[in-house]
């Protein structure tokens, strides 16, 4: 694999467990939504690096839209994240997360 | 180039850790998120990234934007976050997710060191020629790629599961 690819996919596999830092930490609600967040970037490093590495003069860009499904997937679990977390203030009024755990309405 | 490359990514890096280590304090957070994800756009466009670069730059920059916006609107910041967690329960996660990082760390170097080989000229009939068909057709060159992206996917998933969890008498 060239260098430059190779940093992708090391860079997003680091920032990948800094993400994750963010979510086991649990210090606050915000640092745990930044986690998801860049859990999500890491992902897409780390696909675009492998892209990089993989991509041929005879197919150039092949397996794009496979990571285009995955951009919008993540995309979808931090908008649901989001969402959850909008809901619950406005039906209860503040955001215990504590609470939140039982998973009840 | 290269060395240039890993210096913005190590500092997008570093900026990741900023925003989430600064949670409490949502400007802080959202400004050192800010600054990671201008420095992975350096990166992702750099290395020829293309469209799906663009677009998960957008999606992300809206993301953060929502963050902002609806915390600013709604999340106190101050009382909003779980207690920490107790001894047993935090070595036992801690010990399960050093298995998941040496199984990915492994996944990475190893397809760091597969190589690209010509396609097979023989003739594959039945499931497995289907197979490869359905593989290259929607997985292209990314097909062992897959597999990592897929078990990184796994672990966010986890992780949030481990969350929802919670503490005390939900354990």
């Amino acid at each position: 694999m060239a260098e430059g690819p190779l940093a992708l996919v090391l860079g997003g596999l680091a920032l990948f467990w800094v993400a994750m830092l963010g979510l086991l930490w649990r210090r606050s609600l915000i640092g745990m939504l930044m986690g998801v967040l860049f859990g999500w970037l890491s992902v897409v490093v780390v696909g675009i690096g492998w892209l990089a590495a993989r991509s041929t003069e005879v197919a150039p860009g092949e397996g794009g839209v496979l990571l285009v499904v995955f951009i919008l997937v993540g995309l979808l679990q931090v908008a649901l994240g989001v969402a959850i977390v909008v809901a619950r203030v406005v039906r209860r009024g503040t955001l215990d997360v504590q609470d939140a755990g039982l998973l009840e309405g | 180039m290269t060395s240039l490359l890993v210096l913005v990514l190590g500092l997008a890096c570093l900026a990741a850790f900023g925003s989430v280590v600064l949670g409490r304090n949502l400007t802080r957070s959202i400004f050192a998120a800010g600054v990671s994800l201008i420095a992975l756009g350096i990166v992702l466009l750099e290395a020829g990234g293309g469209y799906p670069a663009w677009l998960a730059l957008a999606g992300a920059t809206l993301a953060l934007a929502l963050m902002q916006l609806f915390g600013w609107m709604l999340v106190d910041v101050d009382r909003d976050h779980l207690p920490p967690t107790d001894g047993p329960t935090a070595l036992a996660r801690g010990l399960a997710f050093v298995l998941l990082a040496a199984g990915i760390a492994a996944l990475g170097l190893g397809l760091a060191e597969v190589e690209v080989e010509p396609a097979t000229q023989g003739v594959r009939t039945g499931l497995s020629a289907q197979g490869d068909f359905v593989a290259g057709r929607f997985f292209g060159s990314l097909e062992e790629g897959a597999a990592l992206v897929g078990l990184l996917f796994a672990a966010t998933l986890l992780a949030t599961l481990m969350l929802l969890r919670g503490e005390g008498r939900n354990r």
